[in-house]
């Protein structure tokens, strides 16, 4: 991930800023679930439950053959999208691995959307999820 | 004061579509766009909603069962009037795929009733309706009634104040069908496909308390959008003639002689003759001279080679904007297209003179579903440039028949207010071209059959040949001083 895109740059510290000041695991699976739901609460209602399942499939798919080391853990992941199960599987990880495997698959997921519905319309439509990173200063730079 | 309710009339933003329509889209009303798949539905129904959609009165766009809602903003995309800004401001996508398969058709008027309800939107889309129905006929549901859930739909829609648009595949519209019953408005879509050409229509076959323009009228789809070719509005009152008839001139000092002082404005002329004759140096030259006199022009050219143009003098009247050129090369083109590239261009450079060259390709590049009407198109298009008060110079080759005087290979002489007529002639053992006004109407013109020759100067007529006759037969004869024997004629 040396080459960050604008958007991906904005979803790292978005996930850093929803993790706050102390990362532990619970935190960092809490983060990574709870900008899931926020997808999911953004694009359901226009395409779909199973549209939205799909996606989340194939950003999974594309994380684990991209990654192959995170193929031991989220190939265990049922069809559809349990968040739950995601999220007592992302707990059984170091806190670094929960991290990276959050920010590859959101940043998987977006650019997967933008490929097929174009960067303008995607951002329009996630606009608002990534916000706080921009409007408040991420907590760990508070810190001198 | 009237007290006659007033329906607002919406532009829907499809360029032709409300002329099509009468005079836009009445607000409030509930209709059905309908035609087979790939017709153009879903494409109309978002060019639409994005140019009425307003934040403060929004667009609910419902998907159903048709095309995925994923896909449906991929291809949308491509069309210019797609602006991503609008989405979750003045247009929301709301999926209703889920409610949809459980069947009940109750249930999804609750759906969408909440959702008008929520957003009090202006515009509401419901694609594809068909799959509602089909849904709904698949369950053993004995509480769905058709019938009654498309009325109570239309009722609580127009209640609500929203323009709603069901967007459905039907194959015929002779189905008894409760949507056709209940919609204010049906538009229907179609391709109609004759060998390897291709020619999308549609026909408003219903629209509620409007004067539609009935029948089939093409359109197109570009990455502009949909564009309707609606027929060329005609003035029901023709200008009255003017006392004093003003003429123009040709280019050629002779022609306009014969012509008793040049071509009278508004008129509609043929010039007829076989291939090499000059008709089309002839069409130049009428161009250039209103170029001289700082009249503007237009030229159609139905050729499909790009080089076409031989003449300088033209082409260098293109380049300076005297004169404006209408090369469609599209395939499958209809004549109320071309009248309106046509007319786009005569306003644009308020053109006085016209020229099509030819009739003959022309009537190529006509979709071959059209070619059939050939005569009335070609009617239609002379009354519409004519009313539009420009002087018309269309060229047709003629295919010489030496027993027959024919003007067009069209029947469509009676068509043109003037005709002029080019034929070969053999004298000598030269091949000589002759020509004549043969037609001029209300106005008196020369009877002469001239002689004349191209140069580079364009046409240069000459004399009559006094002493040879026969000359329609393409082999005249010399005249016997005195005495003319009609049996010599063809000899």
């Amino acid at each position: 991930m040396s080459t960050l895109s604008e958007e991906s740059r904005q979803i790292v510290a978005s996930l850093a800023h929803r993790v706050g000041p102390t990362a532990d695991i619970a935190r960092i699976a809490q983060a990574i679930i709870s900008t899931l739901r926020d997808m999911d609460l953004a694009l359901t209602p226009i395409i779909g439950k199973q549209g939205l399942a799909a996606l989340f499939r194939r950003s999974l798919h594309l994380c684990v053959s991209l990654h192959p080391r995170l193929s031991r853990t989220y190939d265990k992941v049922q069809s559809g999208m349990d968040l739950t199960a995601l999220k007592s599987l992302i707990v059984e990880q170091s806190d670094a691995d929960a991290l990276f495997f959050g920010e590859v698959l959101l940043t998987t997921f977006y650019e997967l959307l933008t490929t097929l519905i174009g960067p303008s319309l995607t951002e329009r439509l996630l606009r608002g999820m990534w916000e706080p990173s921009l409007s408040d200063t991420p907590s760990q730079e508070n810190s001198p | 004061m009237s007290t006659k309710v007033t329906i607002n009339r919406l532009a829907t933003g499809v360029p032709g579509l409300d002329e099509v329509l009468g005079g836009g889209l009445p607000e409030f009303s509930f209709n059905l766009i309908a035609g087979p798949p790939g017709c153009g539905k879903t494409t109309l129904a978002h060019q639409m909603m994005f140019a009425l959609a307003t934040p403060e009165r929004p667009a609910l766009f419902f998907t159903v069962l048709g095309e995925p809602p994923l896909k449906m903003l991929r291809y949308q995309q491509q069309f210019d009037f797609f602006d991503s800004e609008a989405i979750n401001q003045s247009i929301r996508y709301i999926n209703l795929t889920d409610d949809t398969l459980a069947g009940n058709l109750d249930e999804v008027l609750r759906r969408i009733v909440s959702e008008v309800e929520a957003h009090s939107p202006a515009l509401v889309f419901v694609d594809s309706f068909r799959s509602v129905v089909l849904a709904s006929q698949t369950q053993d549901n004995p509480n769905n009634n058709l019938p009654q859930f498309v009325q109570q739909l239309g009722m609580l829609m127009t209640t609500w104040q929203a323009t709603t648009f069901l967007i459905g595949e039907y194959f015929t519209e002779t189905d008894t069908n409760p949507i056709f019953t209940v919609a204010d408005g049906l538009i229907w879509l179609r391709q109609s496909v004759q060998r390897n050409s291709m020619v999308r229509k549609i026909e408003i076959m219903k629209m509620r308390g409007q004067p539609t323009l009935p029948g089939l009228h093409t359109f197109r789809i570009a990455t502009s959008g949909i564009k309707v070719f609606a027929p060329a509005p005609l003035n029901p009152v023709e200008a009255p003639l003017e006392t004093s008839i003003k003429r123009l001139k040709m280019g050629v000092p002779q022609l306009d002689d014969m012509l008793g002082g040049g071509l009278p404005r508004g008129y509609s002329l043929l010039v007829a003759g076989p291939s090499g004759s000059g008709k089309s140096i002839l069409a130049a030259t009428f161009l250039a001279e209103g170029a001289r006199n700082g009249e503007t022009g237009v030229i159609a050219v139905f050729e499909q080679r790009p080089n076409h143009f031989q003449n300088a003098a033209l082409i260098q009247l293109i380049q300076d904007g005297q004169v404006g050129l209408v090369d469609s090369r599209a395939p499958d083109l209809s004549i109320d297209e071309i009248v309106q590239l046509l007319l786009s261009e005569i306003s644009r450079l308020k053109a006085t003179r016209v020229v099509i060259d030819s009739l003959s390709g022309f009537e190529l590049a006509l979709a071959p579903t059209f070619r059939e009407d050939f005569r009335e198109s070609l009617s239609r298009m002379v009354t519409a440039l004519t009313s539009a008060g420009v002087s018309v110079l269309m060229t047709s080759e003629l295919e010489d028949r030496y027993t027959d005087l024919r003007f067009s290979p069209y029947g469509t002489a009676f068509l043109t207010d003037a005709i002029i007529v080019q034929r070969y002639i053999e004298v000598e053992s030269r091949l000589l071209r002759i020509m004549a006004v043969v037609k001029l109407r209300a106005s008196a013109h020369s009877d002469e059959l001239r002689l004349y020759r191209v140069d580079e100067n364009g046409l240069q007529i000459g004399e009559m040949l006094h002493d040879q006759e026969g000359l329609l037969g393409g082999r005249p004869t010399k005249r016997i001083s005195g005495v003319s024997d009609p049996g010599d004629k063809n000899a």
